[in-house]
């Protein structure tokens, strides 16, 4: 600013003062700048690092825009400061050319600079890698489904077999760069892990991308970032990094592919794999699996309740009551919660839902066996109240 | 350098007759009444989404979901909160100072289209019953923006009402806009070129420039999403051949100019009470008049800086480079008002703190705005309580600032009588506090990983939502401070006068509040609306007052908006 128009000035243009305030002004913005460590999370990729650095750029300039703004204000608010009874007027100042060229000329050649500094860290942290693993990830109410194909193709071995497994949490490993595919199934979603700095949103009908490498093991919150309805608060998951290849293989794939390659017999067993291609986990709440979801009733227990509930629905079994439940969800609605917002879990590909606007989606009648199987074995008492496999069975395909 | 004092013109004077409340309540053509019926409706729009918004912090005290009975009523409040700030506070509450004073700063008895500007006028209280009509109903749950398919397939009817109030909002808006713009160019008075309008008249002329252009988009977007939603096509619904980009490109393409619908006029606010309370011409007068014209034409390329994480991703770099560019115009604002301000002799009133904290909180808003401006650091910070935070600072700390410093500024004009000053320093000081305390912490819990519109979330963020909760009660009380403050005004207030704060433009040429046809004769504009510290203008004060505002407390006079004043009396002299 013009010093040398202050008023009173004797013409002087006090320089030190003015050096000082430069002074402080830059060495200010330093300060600011500095605490972005503090602020942000840990950095869990490369992108962190690199967005980090950017973002100590930009807040070490807004920094110094803040206290050059803020300084200026408040030294004319007090200095210039007069009686509210006071009747005379300031010096007829209209501007001053330099000054003005100035401002608009210094923030100017800074946009420039930000502009092609972000170019470059934008193309840098999206920059394709060479060997990326492939993830598909869907994005539904309220939970996320990871889809991963065997790295070491044994199962391309067996094409009779599933050639994908999934999970609803994300697993990888320290350095692996990661492709994400990225789908939303009903509305749209955001894929967004903040240690790691990264974030796509989910459009329905049209896939997206996502790159990333993580560069540090541990176990991160993965958010939706984006408004999908009631239970959006809740829909997160967490992303697994482990130090290594090796420990990924041993730890996650290896039980996937050989579950695919040595199914157990006993649906009971074979359920929490078989759930993980839905979306059950981001609404309800079942202590054995892990699950954390609101928006819809409780899973604890449900042999128990669903005793009590085919009681006062006149079904005749549990096990009749939780398969058709699941077949056809708003037939009887659990005091508390509304018709319309649990997908349809069809026994065909595809069919009209049940209710105008409810989604739906299709469960083959050996998934919702080995679901039902399981769910029959959350109970309190010693033995199950639902009835043998072979009735599971039946109440099964009664549902079609 | 001149030091000139000018007796404080009619303070203690007779007060001038005010329009009976009952004016107010019914269809009337006299844009001062519209300005009032605009601007006592919104303020009714601002206490109900006030209220919103500490449900929404009370909610957020827990990290749990524990307050409101499920995640869709929560969804709800900020929906309804967002919506009714923007609509039916922030647009029509500018819209009504616009009103009041774009044709009394121009020294005009009217608007262009008084029974036009009535009009729209009457179009906001039913929209704003079908806003609220929505509760019955099932309300809108899909945030202000309401992307689809969550507002198409996956949202209640309420949804259906808020398209159509919206519809009705935007066409009462162009309507506005179109009013402004031929007001502003065609009722000019004599001797006032275009660079010699007042400031607020250069800001509502861009901004209804860009209501006009920008606002039909609103229209289209919400027809389409209305035919969606109840004719069965499928503009937004990918698996019948729509996409869900359409509509957020076509939103934002009206949302973002909009953001600007919302500030320009505050930055003529700004201009107007920085440079009376300063007693110091507005420094680069030119620059600021240009550059809200330049922020509006800037404004139409960025838009899809809102949709970074949606985008596709070759289209991204480019709405960066433009939206960084729009900083520059308003960084040149930024710094001319601290150029007014600066040298000048500051009376700390009610409005002229408020002025300065506008400059204060708008600047760390255009800060964080270049930071969102940068892809790789958006990619991070979108859709966090980051941009929360971002959009507040600019909306109130910028807009809503600038309205209480112009309702201080102008409510002498409008009622007669002066607000208590004392309250309305405590008032401030409250506000910047709890202002500060409230939104600075959101930036903070944004950039470590909390997203935005959640009811639940980690509670590792507990702490610092309870700091920005407890500001925001405050914050929320510090408001009726102001209201208590004009209501108390209205019976108790020391009369002002025609021209308290002794301003040089024209709307203060006349009595407070002016008589139905606004002035009698045409009043004649000083040659610069900012000219303080000049003899000339103090002459033209002593002289209006005189010869043209004393002979129009004649109450004969005011009734005829024919009359003229009498002529001279060449005895009184200067």
């Amino acid at each position: 600013m013009d010093v040398s128009k202050k008023p009173g000035s004797n013409g002087q243009i006090p320089l030190l003062p003015i050096a000082l305030a430069v002074v402080a002004i830059l060495l200010g913005g330093f300060v600011i700048g500095a605490t972005t460590g503090a602020i942000f999370p840990v950095q869990a990729s490369t992108a962190a690092y690199a967005i980090d650095q950017l973002f100590f750029v930009l807040l070490t300039i807004g920094g110094m825009v803040f206290l050059l703004v803020q300084g200026l204000l408040y030294y004319s608010a007090i200095r210039f400061r007069v009686n509210d009874q006071d009747t005379e007027d300031g010096p007829n100042f209209h501007g001053n050319a330099t000054l003005e060229f100035v401002w608009t000329g210094i923030p100017s050649v800074i946009v420039v600079v930000l502009v092609f500094y972000s170019w470059s860290v934008w193309n840098q942290i999206q920059a394709p890698q060479p060997n990326e693993t492939t993830v598909h990830v869907l994005g539904q109410r309220f939970n996320w489904v990871f889809t991963y194909s065997d790295p070491l193709g044994r199962l391309e071995q067996n094409p009779d077999l599933a050639q994908t497994f999934t999970s609803n949490q994300m697993y990888t490993y320290v350095g692996q760069p990661i492709l994400l595919q990225i789908d939303a199934l009903d509305v749209n979603h955001a894929f967004w892990v903040p240690t790691m700095r990264i974030k796509q949103d989910a459009l329905v009908g049209r896939q997206t991308e996502l790159r990333f490498t993580p560069t540090r093991e541990g176990r991160y919150r993965v958010v939706c970032a984006e408004l999908c309805g009631g239970g959006h608060g809740a829909m997160y998951t967490y992303i697994n990094v482990f130090p290594d290849e090796e420990t990924y293989l041993r730890e996650f794939v290896d039980p996937q592919v050989n579950f695919i390659l040595n199914p157990p017999d006993d649906p009971v067993l074979r359920a929490p794999t078989v759930l993980a291609n839905y979306p059950c986990s981001g609404c309800h709440v079942l202590d054995s699996l892990g699950w954390v979801g609101i928006q819809g009733p409780s899973m604890n227990n449900m042999a128990d309740t669903a005793v009590r509930r085919a009681t006062t629905y006149n079904a005749p079994s549990p096990e009749y009551y939780i398969a058709h439940s699941i077949r056809w969800p708003n037939d009887d609605i659990v005091p508390g919660f509304n018709a319309g917002v649990m997908p349809q879990f069809g026994a065909s590909e595809s069919e009209p839902a049940q209710v105008e606007g409810a989604y739906y989606r299709y469960m083959p009648d050996e998934d919702l066996i080995a679901i039902t199987a399981y769910l029959c074995t959350q109970t309190t008492a010693p033995e199950s109240p639902c009835g043998d496999l072979e009735a599971i069975r039946v109440a099964v395909e009664e549902q079609r | 350098m001149a030091s000139i004092s000018v007796p404080l013109g009619g303070v203690g004077a007779t007060t001038a007759p005010r329009p009976k409340l009952s004016e107010y309540l019914r269809w009337s053509v006299d844009h001062k009444i519209i300005g009032v019926q605009y601007i006592a409706t919104s303020l009714f729009f601002f206490i109900i989404g006030g209220a919103l918004a500490m449900l929404i912090r009370a909610e957020l005290l827990t990290p749990a979901q524990d307050f409101m009975v499920d995640g869709a009523a929560y969804n709800t409040l900020f929906t309804m909160h967002g919506t009714i700030m923007i609509f039916l506070w922030i647009v029509p509450v500018l819209a009504g100072f616009g009103n009041y004073f774009v044709p009394l700063m121009l020294g005009a008895k009217d608007m262009a289209f008084p029974w036009l500007n009535a009009f729209a006028f009457w179009l906001i209280p039913p929209a704003g019953l079908l806003m609220l009509l929505g509760w019955f109903i099932g309300p809108a749950e899909a945030g202000w923006t309401s992307y689809p398919p969550l507002s198409t397939h996956f949202s209640p009817d309420g949804q259906t009402l808020w398209a159509i109030s919206l519809h009705l909002l935007g066409v009462a808006s162009i309507l506005g806009g179109i009013n402004f713009i031929v007001t502003i160019r065609n009722m000019r008075p004599e001797g006032m070129k275009y660079f010699q309008m007042p400031l607020f008249i250069w800001a509502v002329l861009a901004q209804s420039v860009i209501v006009v252009l920008a606002t039909p988009f609103l229209a289209g977007a919400l027809t389409l999403l209305i035919l969606d939603r109840v004719a069965g096509t499928a503009f937004f619904t990918p698996s019948q051949g729509g996409d869900v980009l359409l509509w957020q490109n076509i939103f934002w393409f009206y949302s973002h100019p909009a953001v600007y619908i919302m500030v320009l006029p505050a930055f003529g606010m700004i201009s107007e009470i920085l440079s009376v309370h300063a007693r110091k011409p507005v420094f680069g007068y030119r620059m600021i008049a240009l550059s809200s014209m330049a922020i509006a034409l800037v404004g139409f390329t960025v838009w899809a800086h809102h949709m970074f994480t949606s985008l596709q991703p070759e289209l991204r770099i480019p709405f960066m480079i433009t939206s960084m560019i729009i900083a520059v115009p308003t960084g040149i604002k930024v710094f001319s008002w601290l150029g007014t301000i600066y040298g000048g002799r500051i009376r700390w009133t009610s409005a002229m703190l408020f002025a300065m904290g506008f400059i204060s909180m708008f600047v760390i808003g255009g800060i964080t705005g270049v930071m969102v401006a940068s892809v790789p650091v958006d990619i991070h910070l979108h859709d966090t309580y980051f941009v929360v935070s971002h959009f507040h600072f600019v909306l109130y700390g910028g807009t809503v600032f600038g309205v209480y410093g112009a309702l201080y500024h102008w409510w002498p004009k409008i009622t007669g009588r002066m607000m208590d000053e004392n309250l309305g320093k405590i008032h401030f000081a409250l506000t910047y506090l709890s202002f500060l305390g409230t939104f600075f912490p959101q930036h903070l819990v944004g950039m470590q990983g909390m997203p935005r519109r959640v009811a639940e979330y980690a509670p590792e963020f507990q702490a610092m939502n309870i700091i920005i909760s407890i500001s925001g009660f405050v914050l929320g009380v510090s408001t009726f401070l102001i209201l208590y403050n004009m209501v108390w005004s209205l019976y108790r207030g020391k009369i002002a006068g025609s021209n308290p704060w002794r301003a040089l433009t024209l709307e203060w040429m006349t009595t407070s509040p002016p008589p139905p046809y606004n002035f009698v004769g045409d009043p004649i504009p000083f040659e610069d609306p900012y000219g303080y510290g000049t003899e000339a203008s103090r002459e033209y004060l002593k002289a209006m007052d005189e010869r043209f505002v004393a002979p129009m407390l004649n109450p004969a006079l005011r009734k005829r908006p024919d009359a003229q004043l009498p002529a001279p009396n060449p005895s009184a002299g200067d």
